[in-house]
């Protein structure tokens, strides 16, 4: 059996005695979610920590809740089949319940949590691999090695945003609130990523995500995900894209949200094309026509690397086709969109 | 090594392995517990599939860490709950897994028959869609997942009778 | 004596059938429905160490040395193998023996086993496994084919007779294909490509080894040829056969993954001779992929010249196929490329030019229709073709070149029951085909094929004229009946035919019979689950020991009764008289008499295949006592804007002469059908450009989730073959072949595009798509 590396794990029951430990572990620490990513890369060689820091056991960091004007704080270890399936998420952030839902499995989903779903590695076809495999290959930048094998020459990491939560969460503005060693911070999820496929995040891995706030959902909200795979599960994206529409009383987009991942490093917002959609009304030809012009522009501002396994061309083909049905898709309240 | 604390199967044990151990070892090597199979190592496969507080669970994906305090089901523990609860024979789920030749190698059976407990559990009476749905964490290889569709759709009807 | 010659088709007590044909359990469902089934995994042994595998990183070196000195230092490490100590090659054909448990003078592709070690654990064993060093030389890999055929340097076995990259060619020809192609009224000539793939049993490999202090050996493998495995280790081992005992435990699927001897077999064998303690190897995942024996790629050219009626006159097939690193089954491999594609039509000349060659791949070898799916493909998508060309229907032009029953094909194979009419006028039905067939809207599609497929082969891997496949039965005071078998029940559910078979034999239910398999100790030969053998040739072997007993229990009853033999009649394990009705004993009663009569009760059963095959060279390979005939159609959706073919449903109508048990002959189609479906669409054993394998694992080599399984519907066709037992023939391969081509000719049907290069990958359907608008 592939076996994990040896390591001792700690089950603290608050926030705080879990910032201590990882404080404690002088660098060699982990934060545990649901363990569906860090234990497959820890078989795999490709961490090793020698401190586990389970989070499960901490109350505070578990369940959703809504405040009275309509905002919504989910803990970090909300499992990802809770999100998917909550009634009141289902309605208010529709976007975000269809991605939960189409990540991996149902075991997946039951033990992987919105903040692992977050905090996942990003993921490449050279280093999703076992160490003998990686070895064999001579290894990359990404870890243990130097060589980029995506883009030959490459001095920056190219790994893949992999995580489907993430464009929903991106399109609905949500705020992330962490626990750090030297307190609370808040900060917008589109301030998180960097693109370095080697850690794409701007937080550290020792801080540690408590909570996911939505603002309160205007009252004409649309929202879809759609997700190119090649089987109906199991599957990480191949591309995924994440659509929100906020309009008026008679259909009218006041603003739209658009959001790639599977791409690069981070997940990839369509700031333009939510530009073009402002202003045109569900159903009639202006929106029509921005959905058009949105897919050519998709077309352009995504491009998929050979990062990920699957035909990379196959995937650029698909962007304005996902495009159009994941916007069609919000706008008729049909998501999530994952044709096969 | 440590001494983890499980509750598998309603009994309540404790079982010393190595604390990198997941749970998985820990049932098949340590409590002999070989029902739950090992596949593809990493979460693909769904083999190693048990139920924790009757969920589905991954197996070698969950440390025997995270499994205390958690009631475990494996597949050893349905025969002999159903006897507690009065019944006969296996599980009802099992016998028509048996009887609808739902068990061909077997292997990735314990753990299809779990998620499609776990399901009945939740929703007496599923349609395709949604047996399909339940059972798509555990791959087969030789079933074509047809006679397993029937077995648990005989198993939903035979137990609301 | 062979035993078909005694046998009938016909019910063994003039009353029906009572097991055979019935929906019965399986002798094993229930525990491996429990969990209570012990797969070789499972098992656990006092003191038992843990082995772990040295690959080599490199797809062709030069193992210049290894050293284990650090490694041996490690604490918790009991010993450590390397190649020069087993030094005697071995392969599952006699004729080709080039593999070696460990690697002793070179590598031959990434993953090939260098060294071994035991140790406490498995986290000790791989933690001396980075000690190891190995001093390679790293030398040009061959990677493709051609380049294979085109490079006999270097040669990836430099200790042949020949000095190339060639690991087998044959050629045979029958009639004169080329004056048949120039007098045809249409030639069709294209290439086709089919991809590798690979059996992925949800089970990875596994053995246990247990060293006797008195110098027996056991071993407990997940093999689907135990007898084989044992000749194997005794060759490589120089160990006498008879201190040898090789199990085979419950087996988690093989699909023919499992049916050549395997290096940790030889490892953990070696490893409890040197220490004396049980010892363990389990592969994860990514070493299964490795292993592999997968399909063969092949690259295919066929022409194929007919009459305007449709008749075929010429099939002339030139094959390029991709071996791998090592022979395993590849000369047969080579021959079936050919030798099985002369039915279920007949055509009056046939060539084939077969090359299997070496690249530095994992090995290919057997899976589920071994050899034949490939060609199967290609020359139904271009019968297809044909009948497109001339306006017949793609069933009529099927139809019209039936070989026939009771008759030879071209190459000189027996054809006994033949039900493919039956077959083709099953899925013709089923399918609404004269309505829908070319009538569906644009986007979707109906295609049919037809395949054959062998009841096992009179070839033994090694030449004997020893039983194929023998059993022992044994009578207990008890009323129970034990069955003594060499088979491997693979999950096919051969143990269950057995029981079944007994059962009518005897007029006993399967409850009252017992089954021992795949342990050599105790049960008489069988060569193994492969080439769909089982359930023909171990069930004749059964019925034929059977046989023997029932003339000693109904001569018992009859003389303690005082009636003549033929009023005893055994009904479900009870024994009556029917020339008096207030008569019956149970069977318990009747054994017992039997016993004072007779003594201790047992008896033998054996088969072997009557004299078959094409008097030349490999005539026999490919020989089979019986074919299995199968025909599928399919329908798709081709989603044009994704270039995704949906395959919506379905029809498989499979000739298996009788259906011992319909449930499991129903079972062995859909999964076949599902196989080879997921081969189409979505399965590919990729080798990246560096020689690795791109995604060994079940995440990055998709095989089907419930979600993705199209509907199956199954019509089992029975033409009850005078050889089988009870007149059964195979299920488990057959109904995979003609899935293939059937999904390629519903997409012609589709969208009107012709696919001939497998798998039909999105992008690939997208392109065609793109091209065809282009052309108009």
């Amino acid at each position: 059996m592939l076996r994990l590396p040896k390591f001792s794990v700690l089950h603290p029951s608050s926030v705080a005695e879990a910032m201590q430990q990882m404080e404690d572990s002088q660098g060699q620490g982990r934060f545990l979610a649901g363990g569906t990513d860090l234990h497959p890369n820890m078989k795999h060689r490709l961490l090793e920590p020698k401190q586990l820091i389970a989070l499960a056991g901490i109350e505070e960091l578990h369940g959703i809740s809504f405040a009275d004007d309509g905002s919504c704080r989910i803990g970090a270890m909300t499992s990802l089949h809770e999100v998917a399936t909550h009634p009141r998420l289902q309605s208010s952030y529709p976007a975000l319940c269809q991605a939960a839902g189409l990540v991996s499995g149902p075991q997946l989903r039951h033990m992987g949590t919105l903040g692992g779903n977050v905090m996942l590695d990003t993921r490449c076809q050279w280093y999703n691999q076992s160490y003998f495999w990686r070895q064999a290959l001579g290894f990359c930048m990404k870890k243990d090695g130097s060589k980029c094998h995506v883009v030959e020459g490459g001095s920056k990491c190219v790994a893949a945003a992999s995580n489907d939560t993430a464009p929903a969460l991106m399109t609905l503005q949500a705020e992330l609130e962490w626990a750090q060693a030297n307190g609370q911070s808040r900060m917008p999820i589109a301030n998180l990523w960097q693109a370095d496929g080697i850690w794409n995040k701007k937080v550290a891995p020792k801080e540690l995500l408590v909570a996911i706030h939505l603002p309160a959902p205007s009252a004409h909200h649309f929202g879809a995900y759609g997700k190119l795979r090649d089987r109906g599960s199991i599957d990480f994206p191949l591309f995924g894209l994440a659509v929100t529409l906020d309009c008026n009383t008679d259909k009218t987009i006041l603003s739209a949200g658009l959001c790639a991942v599977a791409l690069q490093a981070r997940p990839w917002p369509l700031k333009k094309a939510e530009a073009l959609l402002v202003g045109t009304r569900l159903g009639d030809e202006s929106f029509l026509a921005a959905v058009e012009q949105v897919a050519a522009l998709a077309s352009k501002q995504c491009r998929p690397m050979p990062n990920i396994p699957g035909d990379h061309e196959y995937r650029q083909a698909m962007v304005p086709v996902y495009t159009r049905h994941t916007l069609f898709a919000a706008a008729e309240n049909r998501g999530p969109v994952h044709l096969l | 090594m440590r001494v983890f604390h499980l509750q598998v199967n309603g009994d309540t044990v404790e079982v010393a392995a190595p604390e990198h151990w997941t749970l998985l070892e820990v049932l098949r090597y340590k409590l002999g517990l070989t029902g739950s199979k090992q596949g593809c190592d990493k979460g693909d496969c769904g083999a190693c599939t048990v139920l924790l507080d009757g969920t589905p669970t991954l197996a070698c994906l969950c440390l025997a860490a995270s499994a205390e305090g958690k009631a475990i089901t494996t597949i050893e523990g349905l025969l002999p709950a159903h006897r507690a609860q009065g019944g006969k024979g296996a599980d009802p789920l099992q016998d028509a897994f048996d009887r609808s030749g739902a068990l061909q190698c077997g292997f990735c059976q314990p753990g299809m028959i779990l998620s499609a407990k776990a399901l009945l559990n939740q929703n007496p009476n599923p349609s395709l869609q949604e047996i399909r749905q339940a059972l798509a964490g555990n791959l087969c290889r030789c079933t074509g997942y047809t006679q397993i569709f029937e077995a648990i759709q005989a198993a939903a009807k035979e137990m609301q009778n | 004596m062979a035993a078909r010659d005694q046998h009938g088709v016909d019910a063994p007590w003039d009353q029906g059938f009572r097991v055979v044909g019935k929906e019965n359990r399986k002798v094993d469902g229930l525990a491996k429905a429990t969990g209570e089934a012990i797969y070789t995994d499972d098992i656990q042994l006092p003191g038992m160490l843990h082995a772990k595998m040295l690959r080599s990183p490199h797809a062709h070196a030069r193992v210049l040395s290894v050293n284990t000195s650090k490694a041996e230092a490690l604490s918790g490490v009991m010993a450590i193998l390397v190649g020069a100590e087993l030094p005697i090659r071995y392969g599952v054909i006699p004729w080709t023996p080039d593999e070696h448990a460990l690697a002793v003078d070179k590598v031959r592709f990434i993953g090939d086993e260098v060294a071994a070690v035991a140790a406490v654990d498995e986290d000790t064993a791989l933690e001396a496994l980075n000690l190891i060093e190995v001093e390679y030389e790293v030398l040009p890999a061959i990677l493709e084919p051609e380049q294979a055929l085109t490079t006999p340097e270097p040669a990836i076995h430099e200790d042949r007779k020949r000095q190339d990259n060639i690991s087998k060619h044959v050629e045979l020809a029958f009639g004169d294909v080329d004056q048949q192609a120039q007098d045809a009224d249409i030639v069709v000539e294209e290439d086709y490509c089919f991809h590798s793939t690979t059996h992925t049993a949800i089970e990875p490999h596994c053995a246990v080894a247990q060293a006797n202090s008195d110098g027996r050996l056991t071993l407990w493998s997940s093999t689907q040829i135990t007898h084989y495995v044992h000749r194997a280790l005794a060759r490589v081992l120089e160990l006498d056969p008879a201190r040898i005992r090789v199990i085979q435990p419950c087996l988690g699927g093989g699909f023919g993954g499992k049916s050549d001897p395997f290096s940790l077999e030889f490892v953990v064998a070696k490893l409890a001779l040197k220490t004396g303690r049980p010892v363990k190897m389990l592969w994860t995942r990514e070493e299964v992929f490795y292993a592999h024996r997968g399909r063969h790629a092949m690259q295919m050219h066929y022409r194929t010249s007919a009459k305007k009626d449709g008749t075929i006159t010429g099939v002339d097939a030139k094959i390029l196929i991709d071996g791998g690193s090592y022979s395993s089954f590849g000369l047969v491999t080579t021959y079936y490329s050919g030798q099985l594609l002369t039915g279920p039509y007949t055509f009056p000349s046939y060539r084939f030019d077969s090359t299997r060659v070496f690249t530095n791949k994992p090995p290919c070898g057997p899976k589920r229709g071994h050899g034949s799916v490939q060609p199967r493909f290609a020359f139904e998508v271009q019968l297809d073709e044909i009948a497109h060309r001339l306006r017949i229907d793609p069933i009529e032009i099927r139809r019209k070149n039936f070989v026939g029953e009771h008759t030879h094909t071209v190459n000189g194979q027996r054809i006994t029951s033949n039900g493919f009419l039956q077959c083709l006028d099953a899925v013709e039905e089923a399918t609404d085909w004269k309505n829908c067939y070319g009538k569906m809207p644009f986007g979707q599609g109906l295609g049919v094929a037809g395949s054959m497929y062998i009841s096992g082969t009179n070839y033994p891997v090694y030449p004997n004229k020893m039983p194929q496949a023998g059993v022992q039965l044994k009578l207990d005071r008890s009323g129970l009946v034990t069955v003594f078998t060499g088979g491997n029940d693979i999950g096919q559910g051969s143990n269950s035919m057995v029981a079944y078979l007994v059962a009518e034999e005897l007029g006993l239910l399967p409850q009252h019979i017992r089954v021992v398999a795949a342990d050599t100790d105790l049960c008489p030969v069988d060569l193994g689950a492969y080439s769909s053998r089982v359930t023909f040739m171990v069930g004749n072997a059964a019925i034929d020991g059977a046989r023997k007993l029932r003339k000693q229990l109904v001569s018992a009853v009859a003389e303690h009764w005082q009636v003549d033999a033929k009023d005893v009649r055994f009904i479900e394990g009870t024994v009556v008289d029917l020339s008096d009705a207030s008569r019956s004993m149970s069977h318990v009663e009747a054994f017992h008499l039997a016993e004072e009569m007779f003594d201790t009760l047992g008896s033998t059963g054996a088969y072997n295949t009557p004299t078959l095959g094409g008097d030349y060279r490999g005539g026999t390979i490919g020989a089979s006592p019986a074919y299995s005939f199968t025909a599928h159609a399919a329908e798709v959706e081709v989603h044009t804007e994704t270039g995704r073919i949906e395959v919506k449903k379905i029809w498989v109508a499979h000739d298996c002469g009788r259906a011992l048990n319909p449930i499991i002959v129903r079972g062995q189609m859909e999964g076949s059908t599902y196989m080879g479906a997921a081969e189409v669409v979505l399965e590919n054993h990729f080798l990246n450009r560096f020689g690795l394998h791109a995604g060994p694992s079940l995440l990055d080599y998709r095989i089907p989730t419930s979600m993705d399984v199209p509907e199956i519907e199954a019509h089992i066709v029975e033409s009850i073959d005078p050889e089988g037992p009870f007149g059964a023939k195979e299920a488990g391969e057959g109904p995979l072949h003609s899935a293939i081509p059937a999904i390629a000719n519903a997409v012609f049907d589709a969208v009107g595009i012709r696919l001939r290069h497998l798998p039909f990958s999105p992008a690939k359907v997208l392109a065609a798509l793109h091209a065809q608008k282009e052309l108009v």
